[in-house]
């Protein structure tokens, strides 16, 4: 490779973040789970004020639209990834930038640098949203357990989009990796949650069952399984295995 | 007449379609053999709140089948080829073979209803065997008017797929709406806590065309609020209205915008 | 200078290429022609690194492409398709390259200037007719300088204006000493384009050297081409 990588990776880095920030698409993605965020953390938080009885976490209101948020999340991730079979623009990539392996990472890093942000505000978005509708009641916010709690949102969808990602460059068109993606963590996991308890324990080490601890606040009612950190440690080895495998792939396959 | 055919015919030739009537065919079947699974032992105990849903709620949750069969009927008109090829799409075909518009989409309408019936029979083919299979005797009876309800709700929600996509024409909006609307964690069911009005959207409406529990019980996701007739009606006129508009607006569009 | 060796491609049981070697040559113009399927697109794109040959090589100045340091400043190359995302805009897609490429945006206006799409560049790669989705391919490929230019049917789509433009354009890179491969269908132009002739056809070379030799005895290209890619071919090369 040639002598200055560090000049390259700012390089290449640099022109996946050009590609995802002049898609159009990306920018209605991230602006509809905004306010689809919004008009979940209203609807969640009036249903908790309704329930004004009992210890409310603002934070479990806050943030239980996760579910639906990691939606927008994934598709995010998948279009970044599909959007480079469309027109032939990944004969362009390759063309420019040969590198396979690298340039994948190169993506998968500019995605990350693009979601952090971003997911951190709409989460925060949506505990603020819950913090001022429900300041009368008396409920105990503790400053430390938001912000770990927040970062580990951030970091659950994150990974989600990491993973979503992966997974479009693997199967490269937009609609099989929709209905993949979209069924697994929508239809099929809550689906087995729901109707077999008794497998909970290896369910846990699913991506997105393992991801939940990254965020879920602990509340002493429940036993939790799986602390923080080996929620996160799980998540990011399943994020990690698709990112290979899509580039073993992405290395081998015709363009 | 022969607009239905040719409508037909483009339907059956999408490889796409083969993983609609895979997942309807069996994904229904699936979500019920679990839930019957669940619920075995209190089934046979008797003491099943749930008994009415058995095998039903696969047919409420597997509507994936339709929904991917209704966009994808549309999504394949308006994807646009490789711009060496000129950037051509399928409509510019369709509309120069069928003279009216209207015409176009009501074959396509046509051949969208005869294939999620059909689909929706084997649903119920593949989900009565399963039930049985798994409860033997103390399997419920299945009453042919919950049946018929099941399939006008595949139907309708294939339609409200169909109408949507014209007006986006992209797929992957009423895809991902519709998919996680039809799942467990469906908008409607988290509405529905908020507002009463929630009980007037299309799906939840829909569903009580064969979902209902004569008693109130808590444990099901399915309170009764409509009778099967006005929850089908209901869902019928959103139906009519989301087709209104995409006739409208489709009607009024050009090819190239 | 590209050298093809013994490049043999299969896909599935199908033998795509088998066995084609030629040479294009710098300061020249190097015509790659053939029906359709017979192999041209395969050997570009192993060329260009994007498929993998079973056997033999393609380099590119003695090097396959993926070991190039700086692969735009080398080649350039504009394939089938404008290669851009529909709705990106047309300077935005330049500019992402240029950026990939370490090259500034004033270089992206330079291009844009050459291909004349200056006004054009500020629209949806979407909206652009089919010339000029070609010519956006074209910047794309001229973005580094480079000493090579691969282009698979530059001339498809442009009008009369821009075919006597490429035309120019690619003999005048030609006589600076730069090498050029282009493959096209219209035998015509490239008649008044070419210096040197390579024929393909079902995966084999069937003509090969420059322009006057391939002709012969025909009386045009277009002659040439259909004697040697008949049927009953064999008889003469």
């Amino acid at each position: 490779m040639s002598v200055s990588s560090g000049r390259k990776l700012t390089q290449i880095l640099g022109a996946e973040l050009d590609k995802l920030v002049t898609l159009p698409l990306i920018w209605f993605t991230l602006m509809g789970t905004f306010i689809l965020n919004l008009v979940l953390a209203a609807a969640f938080t009036s249903v908790g004020v309704q329930r004004a009885t009992g210890t409310q976490n603002i934070l479990n209101i806050g943030l239980a639209s996760m579910g639906y948020l990691q939606a927008g999340f994934i598709i995010l991730g998948i279009l970044a990834t599909c959007s480079e079979y469309t027109g032939g623009q990944i004969r362009t990539t390759l063309i420019t930038i040969p590198w396979r392996g690298f340039q994948l990472s190169t993506k998968h890093l500019a995605l990350a640098i693009i979601t952090i942000p971003v997911a951190f505000i709409i989460a925060a978005s949506g505990v603020l949203y819950t913090f001022i509708m429900m300041r009368d009641t008396k409920i105990v916010i503790e400053i430390d357990t938001m912000i770990t709690t927040l970062i580990g949102a951030t970091g659950y969808l994150t990974l989600t989009t990491l993973l979503s990602a992966a997974v479009g460059a693997l199967l490269r068109r937009t609609t099989p990796a929709l209905v993949v993606l979209l069924g697994y963590y929508f239809i099929v996991s809550p689906l087995t949650r729901v109707f077999l308890p008794s497998n909970k324990n290896f369910l846990n080490y699913f991506p997105d069952t393992a991801g939940s601890y990254m965020y879920m606040p602990s509340s002493s009612d429940e036993i939790s399984v799986l602390t923080p950190m080996q929620g996160t440690g799980i998540s990011m080895l399943w994020t990690l295995s698709f990112i290979t495998v899509a580039i073993v792939f992405y290395r081998k396959r015709d363009a | 007449m022969r607009a239905f055919n040719a409508e037909l015919s483009k339907l059956f030739s999408l490889p796409g379609i083969w993983l609609a009537f895979l997942i309807g065919a069996f994904a229904p079947a699936l979500i019920a053999s679990l839930d019957s699974i669940a619920q075995k032992e209190e089934i046979i105990a008797g003491v099943s709140t749930r008994l009415s849903e058995v095998g039903y709620i696969g047919l409420a949750l597997g509507v994936q089948g339709v929904i991917i069969l209704g966009v994808l009927a549309v999504s394949s008109e308006y994807l646009t080829e490789s711009s060496e090829s000129g950037g051509g799409q399928q409509i510019t075909t369709s509309l120069t073979v069928i003279s009216s518009r209207f015409h176009f989409l009501l074959a396509k309408a046509g051949a969208v209803t005869v294939i999620s019936i059909l689909l929706c029979i084997v649903a119920i083919m593949t989900t009565v065997s399963a039930t049985y299979l798994i409860l033997g005797e103390y399997a419920p009876a299945f009453e042919w008017s919950r049946l018929i309800g099941a399939v006008c709700y595949w139907t309708f929600t294939a339609h409200l797929a169909l109408g949507i996509t014209f007006l986006t024409k992209n797929g992957i909006l009423p895809l991902a709406v519709l998919i996680i609307n039809s799942s467990v964690v469906s908008f409607s069911v988290l509405l529905y806590r908020v507002t009463k009005l929630a009980f007037y959207l299309p799906d939840r409406a829909g569903a009580e065309m064969f979902m209902f529990t004569d008693n109130t019980s808590t444990g099901t996701l399915f309170d009764g609020f409509h009778t099967p007739f006005t929850g089908g009606l209901v869902m019928f006129a959103w139906v009519l209205v989301v087709f209104i508009v995409a006739a409208v607006v489709f009607h009024r569009r050009d090819v190239a915008a | 200078m590209l050298t093809i060796n013994n490049l043999v491609k299969h896909r599935g049981t199908r033998e795509i290429l088998s066995g084609i070697s030629f040479k294009a040559r710098p300061g020249r113009v190097t015509g790659f022609l053939g029906p359709n399927g017979a192999g041209k697109s395969s050997t570009l794109r192993i060329l260009l690194g994007l498929d993998r040959a079973t056997s033999g090589s393609a380099l590119i100045n003695g090097k396959p492409f993926a070991e190039l340091h700086n692969p735009l400043a080398t080649v350039g190359a504009a394939l089938d398709g404008f290669g851009a995302h529909r709705m990106r805009t047309g300077r935005a897609h330049l500019r992402w390259i240029a950026r990939a490429a370490g090259l500034s945006n004033s270089r992206v206006e330079e291009v844009l200037e050459i291909v004349g799409l200056t006004n054009a560049a500020g629209k949806r790669v979407g909206q652009y007719s089919l010339g000029m989705g070609r010519r956006l391919g074209i910047a794309a490929a001229l973005l580094g300088d480079p000493k090579i230019l691969i282009l698979d049917e530059p001339v498809n789509g442009l009008d009369p204006e821009g075919i006597r433009w490429i035309r120019t354009f690619l003999r005048e890179r030609a006589e600076s000493g730069n090498t050029v491969l282009l493959s096209s269908h219209l035998m015509g132009e490239l008649a008044e384009t070419v210096d040197d002739v390579v024929i393909i056809k079902h995966g084999t070379i069937v003509a090969d050297g420059t322009l006057d030799e391939v002709i012969g005895n025909h009386s045009t290209l277009e002659e040439a081409f259909f004697a040697l890619t008949s049927e009953n071919t064999g008889d003469v090369v």
